[in-house]
């Protein structure tokens, strides 16, 4: 039975996919990591009988911590064999957005966790959570993109981006490794119940005000947290490997979107976004992490995912609405299809 | 015998085609043994990805289909015009609509519904059905909108009926059901032949259909533009646009000609500009129909007396046109002549019953066919304007 690590566990996705791994009778172990203290959400996990969730604070994308980690006797003891890579995606703070040794923090993360996953023998898969905001988007509101399509290596991509796409190509190199098993699952933008979105570059951050390009309004593909947790399941019943895009059936233009979670959309023309969006940032009204102006703000995509269909059995499970919260306010939600 | 081995028919006297590149098309074509060959060909034991992938999208589709309607409370989601709410969200990849017998028609509400006769509203009410997403997003994943076409359906039906008087014949051509590649011949500066026949074919197809035009990929940079070209339905001309709308089985309509066709002179008009074949290519991976579609009258709408193509090309634009009202009457000299429209439907060509999926991979038979569309659009055009 596989033995998962997950990271960034005290994060919303990777809170979902622990607790997902955890119900799955399949999964030996889930060891989970996180920077903060174990979330309360795994207050049962952890003291449950069956002790099958073990949590650890470690922050991978450092090396020393992450070297302690896989040569601790409780990782040995844990004898893992899969690891989810999940990055950090949770609310962003309104500092700089975090570098370690002058490369994104989720780079430097990627970059150890498969060093290590190389190194370590026991370590067979390894499932990486990435963004499908990587993809070069060619003019259009709504393009339909699947896993061949090309990747927006343009020197001039926003940071946000650039992250996503460095450490896609990190995993990207690794595909055709004999001893290693990598599943790379690109997931457009993340829907959570209670009206969090995550992984959406236009949104990222604190809600509140946002910029965005006047006259364009692009699609955004969404997808449950649940639906992403349910693809890595997959992805770890099936031992696939490859690239596999993610995402719901439902798709909403990014005003809506941005509406639905409680963030408010002013458009700007395009020389105009560039200017404010860094004045914005100096008085904290931006998000850092937010993009200024670039193709992903102002052209929209859907994703195929007859891939992950095939290969993974996915299907997406979760649609995606709005729902009347406990003080009245309609928050985007996620509800099971049947 | 198929569409394509009939012989040339002669071309009355006094029509423009004396310059017809497809005249040496009635003497020997080498491609006929090819073709023969083709045919004699067993079918592959490889099947294409195509076709499988599209057995496992029906399988989904009718799994989804089976499952049980979900609880719409959970998200207060309002039933919907036609009373069923939750209906859309289960079905997938197969758009359809319904029969006009089987829609029930509301009160009208808002100016733009009440300005829509019953029998039109009908049809519009059928467009919502091609929505896959829930009561409150309304969207399909190109971004259409059911609302913003049932919001610009007033201004475009007035078109259609007093300024250009559109005339229309062999609807019968289209099929009432799956994939349909629509391929037209275009015109006029301004997309208005496209618009109008996707009102046209819209207002004369039980089931309604909705012609889902490939547009530009330039049209998808221009701000507004762009927002409402996906909200009405338009698409931007990729490859994976293309064959996932065929592959729902939507009406996908095309200008092969591109850019050529609308920014060709007055003395080039009612002749088309070479085709580009990627239609022929996605039509016969989908197995889906050709049907060749000529709008006569677009071509005159702004008449083009000299395009200053240096200029076009600073400017990046696709055209930089002189007309007899443009640029002298300022952007209002853009607009179109209220000319007569006259849309006509050819009889579909079923290509794909003859080279199945595999033909696809095949260029020069491809290139092939898509002359032989190009000829069947040319003749209706001819024989019409």
């Amino acid at each position: 039975m596989p033995r998962v690590l997950v990271t960034h566990a005290d994060e919303p996705i990777g809170r979902r996919i622990v607790k997902t791994l955890y119900h799955d009778r399949a999964i030996e172990t889930v060891f989970a990591l996180g920077d903060g203290p174990p979330p309360r959400a795994f207050d049962g996990y952890l003291t449950g009988p069956d002790r099958r969730v073990v949590y650890s604070q470690v922050d991978i994308a450092k090396h020393r911590p992450v070297s302690d980690l896989f040569h601790s006797k409780r990782f040995r003891a844990a004898r893992i064999d899969t690891i989810v890579y999940v990055p950090r995606h949770g609310v962003g703070s309104a500092d700089t957005p975090p570098l370690v040794g002058g490369i994104a923090e989720r780079t430097a993360e990627s970059r150890l966790l498969l060093q290590f996953a190389l190194e370590t023998a026991a370590i067979r898969n390894l499932i990486a959570i990435g963004s499908a905001f990587v993809y070069r988007m060619p003019p259009g509101n709504a393009n339909r993109l699947n896993e061949d399509s090309e990747l927006d290596l343009d020197p001039r991509v926003p940071d946000e981006i650039r992250s996503w796409i460095d450490c896609d190509m990190i995993f990207h190199g690794e595909l055709h490794n004999e001893h290693l098993g990598v599943a790379l699952l690109r997931v457009p933008t993340v829907v959570a119940g209670g009206g969090y979105v995550y992984m959406n570059p236009s949104l990222v951050g604190r809600p509140g005000t946002r910029f965005r390009a006047l006259g364009f309004d692009p699609i955004c593909a969404l997808v449950s947290d649940k639906d992403v947790a349910g693809a890595v399941q997959a992805a770890i019943r099936t031992a696939a490997t490859g690239i596999f895009n993610i995402s719901g059936e439902q798709s909403v233009p990014l005003s809506v979107l941005a509406e639905w979670t409680g963030r408010s959309s002013i458009p700007l023309p395009g020389p105009l976004l560039r200017w404010l969006t860094p004045a914005a940032r100096a008085l904290g009204l931006e998000s850092d992490q937010s993009p200024a102006d670039c193709d992903q703000l102002r052209y929209g995509f859907t994703l195929d995912t007859e891939r992950a269909a095939t290969e993974l059995g996915f299907r997406a499970r979760y649609r995606i609405g709005r729902a009347r919260a406990g003080d009245g306010a309609l928050r985007v939600e996620t509800a099971p299809i049947g | 015998m198929s569409d394509f081995e009939e012989p040339y028919e002669p071309i009355p006297a006094g029509n423009v085609l004396g310059s017809d590149p497809f005249d040496r098309i009635a003497g020997h074509e080498p491609f006929i043994d090819r073709l023969d060959e083709l045919e004699q060909r067993q079918p592959s034991a490889r099947a294409p990805r195509r076709v499988a992938q599209q057995i496992v999208r029906n399988e989904q589709h009718t799994e989804l289909e089976s499952v049980q309607a979900p609880d719409s409370r959970s998200l207060n989601i309002e039933p919907d015009e036609a009373g069923h709410p939750s209906q859309r969200l289960l079905r997938r990849r197969r758009a359809i609509t319904p029969l006009l017998s089987q829609i029930e028609l509301t009160q009208a509400r808002g100016i733009a519904e009440r300005l829509i006769p019953a029998d039109e509203r009908k049809r519009l009410a059928a467009l919502a059905h091609l929505v896959e997403a829930d009561q409150e997003a309304l969207y399909d994943r190109f971004g259409f909108s059911p609302a913003a076409i049932k919001n610009s359906f007033p201004l475009f039906h007035a078109l259609y009926r007093f300024y250009f008087r559109v005339r229309s014949e062999g609807h019968s051509n289209v099929p009432t059901d799956g994939p349909v590649v629509l391929a037209g011949n275009h015109g006029g500066l301004l997309p208005f032949d496209g618009a109008m026949a996707i009102v046209d074919l819209l207002l004369h197809t039980d089931p309604p259909r909705l012609a889902r035009t490939i547009v530009d990929r330039w049209a998808g940079s221009l701000p507004w533009v762009n927002i409402y070209y996906a909200r009405v339905g338009q698409v931007i001309g990729t490859r994976e646009n293309f064959s996932d709308l065929l592959d729902e089985g939507q009406v996908v309509m095309v200008f092969p000609e591109g850019i050529e066709g609308i920014r060709k002179t007055i003395a080039h008009r009612h002749r088309l500009q070479p085709f580009r074949v990627g239609f022929v290519e996605h039509a016969l991976r989908a197995q889906s129909p050709i049907v060749p579609m000529a709008i006569v009258g677009s071509d005159n709408q702004t008449p083009i007396l000299y395009d200053i193509k240096p200029l076009a090309r600073r400017l990046g634009l696709p055209v930089a046109p002189i007309t007899p009202t443009f640029p002298w009457f300022g952007p209002i000299g853009l607009l179109p002549y209220p000319v007569r429209y006259k849309i006509v439907y050819g009889e579909p060509l079923r290509f794909h019953e003859r080279f199945g999926p595999e033909g696809a991979e095949d260029s020069r038979l491809v290139r092939y066919l898509a002359n032989q569309v190009r000829r069947r659009i040319q003749l209706l055009i001819d024989r019409n304007h």
